[in-house]
């Protein structure tokens, strides 16, 4: 083939450019650490990166769910366990009164009355627990749970969280499921511990055993709720540590499919910078001469 | 006689050598000429007849003819690498509007319509948690708001693409009609010219190449070595005539009856594609998108409850279903309170429970969803990192053969300096012996002068 000076030199400087580009290329990939500059250098890669990243978004999201749901029921965790010790102080409240007998003991009644009216309105405030501006025994209800006559004011809602991709959970028990149904048979806690007062302050043996066995059967309803909400408690955190061990996964998915292996990086942008050289090198050497330099 | 028809040759010789020597000057001045061709003094033994008399042989003499001037030109390589070099135009202007497209969207990142559809998402599922927080709502529809106007950008964006485009077309449509007169011109002045010019014929070739990267021009050889030049299956130019074109609506058409021009490859061809094919695409691409979160959003949010316990509000405007468009609803834009986030079906004995937030985490859900806006989006993204993978490496590949070509084509025609300082030298040698010849003559006939003294 017919080699002339024109086509040298197109061709030397389309290879210098060539390996300019490849330079420049690898240079980037070291300095911004991203193994794939823009989309098309690999579309398989691309599509993975943007679903693990949705992933991981989806994944930070419902950590703040989780986080949620945990303060939701270590508050009515701690409410309820709360509220069972009181229980148990009512009814050794309810038994001294019970053995308490006769009509001179008026003042002493009076005072277990108190004490009973007092661990009420305790359980009362346990009952409105709140967590931000959800109590957490309402249901989906706004403000309390219970208003001062003890009547519910709450709904029968569940609150649920989504607290892994399709796994969602219900995080609450309802103050009627933790309390007892007001208005209807024995009442909730608050009705049974209104009677109860009063069957202490009057004076009558009859209704403080009623009561007493009424106040039995509202612990175990709220020792019943307790386990609910322990065992809720118990999923929450295990799906918490395994959407932990998620995250750690899928950042280092992401952290395969889009870093560059900045060793290699550099490598290969040294081999370049060495390429380059050499080819400016014998670009430089191969242009000048001609014919020319030698007839003189 | 003899002597006198040597004297001739010699003369003959003389001239010839300086013919070369000229040509030689002017390969030389054109070594880096665009599409110059190296040209020949096509040398030829002038036909002998050694008829005797004094002035006989001045016609017919012994000696060289140097008349014919050829250039080296093959033209099977030069119409290949017209050919590839119009395909690389092709391939390269593809390809660098893929690029555009590609840096529209700038995924994966933090940039992204993949990321702000998280974030809505994200916010979705934020209202849900307390979809009593004034703070969460308002969150929900500041990230709202910045997905739809990522959304508009990203389609207008797009619409840039296609209006360069447009703006290219109508100046290359002024190229080409310049190109196609000038080649009129030169057509005009080979016709007129006596004898072949073979810098006239370079000039009309890269006229020629110069169209057929633009338009993907084809020539076809025509009567007194002219050739016509036909874009599609009609003629750009016919001897001296030409046709012209107009791009000023954006699209390329013949002046001449308004016909769209049907460019086989160039400039011209990518650019017709882009307006026709590939931004359409990527547009109904984003707008299935867009159209995807309107519908899955609003069938959700309608039946939802807000917190004035009312039901039937629209998330975004239902009118409002393409990219360039979309935005919230005048239901819920500036009014944080009318999101539906309450379910539609109460699970409380009560009015809605003002922080159920069930529907709003049901629209949470929509960011899993295998034919929701997510999937709709990373099927457009995979596509275009597809498709300008593909453009990038038929540009690439294009350009090797295109080298390839050129280079092919140049080793035939294009000046080597060695060559030409090795022809020169020969010329300077022939031209010295030719006159020694002269001198030897000259030196005979004193002789003979001196002997009839």
């Amino acid at each position: 083939m017919r080699v002339t000076n024109s086509m040298m030199l197109r061709s030397t400087l389309r290879d210098l450019n060539t390996s300019l580009g490849r330079l420049q290329e690898s240079q980037q990939r070291t300095t911004t650490g991203r193994a794939n500059l823009r989309m098309s250098d690999n579309p398989t890669a691309t599509t993975v990166a943007m679903s693990t990243r949705q992933d991981l978004r989806r994944n930070e999201q419902m950590g703040r769910e989780l986080d949620d749901a945990r303060s939701l029921l270590d508050a009515a965790d701690s409410a309820l366990t709360n509220g069972l010790t009181t229980l148990s102080r009512a009814r050794e409240v309810a038994i001294a009164a019970a053995n308490t007998g006769g009509a001179s003991q008026g003042a002493s009644r009076e005072a277990y009355a108190a004490q009973i009216r007092a661990m009420r309105s305790e359980l009362m405030s346990l009952a409105n627990t709140k967590v931000g501006d959800r109590s957490v025994f309402a249901g989906n209800a706004a403000g309390n749970a219970y208003d001062a006559t003890g009547t519910y004011t709450g709904d029968n809602g569940s609150v649920v969280r989504d607290l892994a991709p399709s796994l969602s959970m219900t995080v609450n028990v309802t103050g009627s499921a933790a309390f007892g149904v007001g208005g209807s048979g024995a009442g909730n806690v608050f009705e049974v511990l209104d009677r109860l007062a009063t069957a202490i302050q009057i004076g009558d043996p009859s209704a403080m055993a009623a009561e007493q066995a009424n106040l039995v059967s509202a612990a175990d309803t709220m020792s019943s709720a307790t386990a609910i909400i322990g065992v809720q408690g118990e999923r929450v955190l295990e799906i918490a540590s395994r959407s932990a061990d998620d995250k750690l996964r899928l950042q280092t998915q992401l952290s395969n499919v889009e870093d560059v292996d900045i060793v290699q990086a550099l490598i290969e942008s040294k081999e370049q910078e060495t390429r380059y050289q050499a080819s400016l090198q014998v670009a430089a050497k191969i242009i000048p001469p001609s014919l020319m330099d030698f007839l003189r | 006689m003899p002597n006198i028809s040597s004297l001739n040759s010699a003369y003959s010789g003389l001239a010839a050598q300086r013919r070369v020597l000229d040509v030689t000057a002017h390969n030389i001045a054109n070594a880096n000429t665009k599409g110059y061709h190296v040209q020949r003094v096509d040398l030829v033994s002038a036909g002998q007849s050694a008829t005797s008399g004094l002035f006989a042989g001045a016609s017919k003499t012994n000696g060289v003819n140097s008349d014919a001037l050829s250039r080296s030109y093959d033209e099977l390589l030069a119409a290949r690498a017209s050919r590839e070099e119009a395909s690389l135009s092709s391939a390269t202007t593809s390809s660098s509007t893929m690029a555009a497209i590609e840096q529209i969207f700038p995924e994966p990142g933090d940039t992204g319509i993949a990321h702000q559809l998280d974030q809505f998402w994200s916010s979705w599922s934020g209202v849900a948690t307390s979809p009593g927080s004034t703070a969460a709502r308002t969150e929900l529809l500041s990230k709202a708001g910045a997905l739809t106007s990522s959304l508009n950008r990203a389609a207008a964006d797009l619409q840039g693409v296609h209006d360069a485009a447009a703006a290219r077309t109508s100046s290359l449509a002024i190229d080409v009609n310049t190109l196609a007169k000038q080649l009129a011109d030169v057509n005009k002045a080979i016709t007129t010219s006596l004898g072949s010019n073979p810098d006239l014929l370079d000039h009309r070739d890269v006229l020629l190449n110069s169209l057929a990267k633009l338009t993907g021009a084809t020539t076809r050889p025509a009567a007194d070595g002219l050739v016509d030049v036909y874009v599609g299956n009609r003629a750009l130019v016919v001897g001296e005539y030409t046709e012209q074109m107009d791009g000023s609506s954006g699209t390329l058409t013949w002046t001449n009856g308004n016909q769209p021009v049907d460019a086989p490859s160039g400039v011209a061809a990518a650019l017709a594609a882009t307006m026709t094919d590939v931004v359409p695409r990527y547009r109904a691409a984003l707008d299935t998108v867009a159209a995807s979160l309107v519908a899955g959003v609003n069938a959700l949010h309608s039946a939802g409850y807000d917190t004035s316990s009312t039901t039937g509000r629209t998330f975004f405007d239902p009118t409002r279903t393409t990219a360039a468009t979309i935005a919230l609803s005048v239901d819920v834009a500036g009014a944080p309170g009318n999101i539906a986030a309450g379910a539609p079906v109460l699970p409380g004995p009560t009015a809605p429970g003002v922080l159920d937030g069930e529907q709003a985490r049901a629209i949470a859900r929509l960011a899993d969803s295998v034919t929701g806006p997510n999937t709709a989006y990373r099927t457009l993204i995979s596509g275009l990192a597809t498709e300008t993978n593909a453009a990038t490496s038929r540009a690439a590949l294009q350009e090797q053969v295109a080298a390839g070509a050129t280079r092919d084509a140049e080793s035939v025609g294009s000046v080597n300096l060695d060559e030409e300082m090795a022809n020169l030298v020969s010329a300077q040698r022939a031209y010295e012996a030719n006159a020694r010849v002269i001198k030897a003559v000259d030196e005979m006939l004193s002789i003979l002068m001196q002997s009839f003294r």
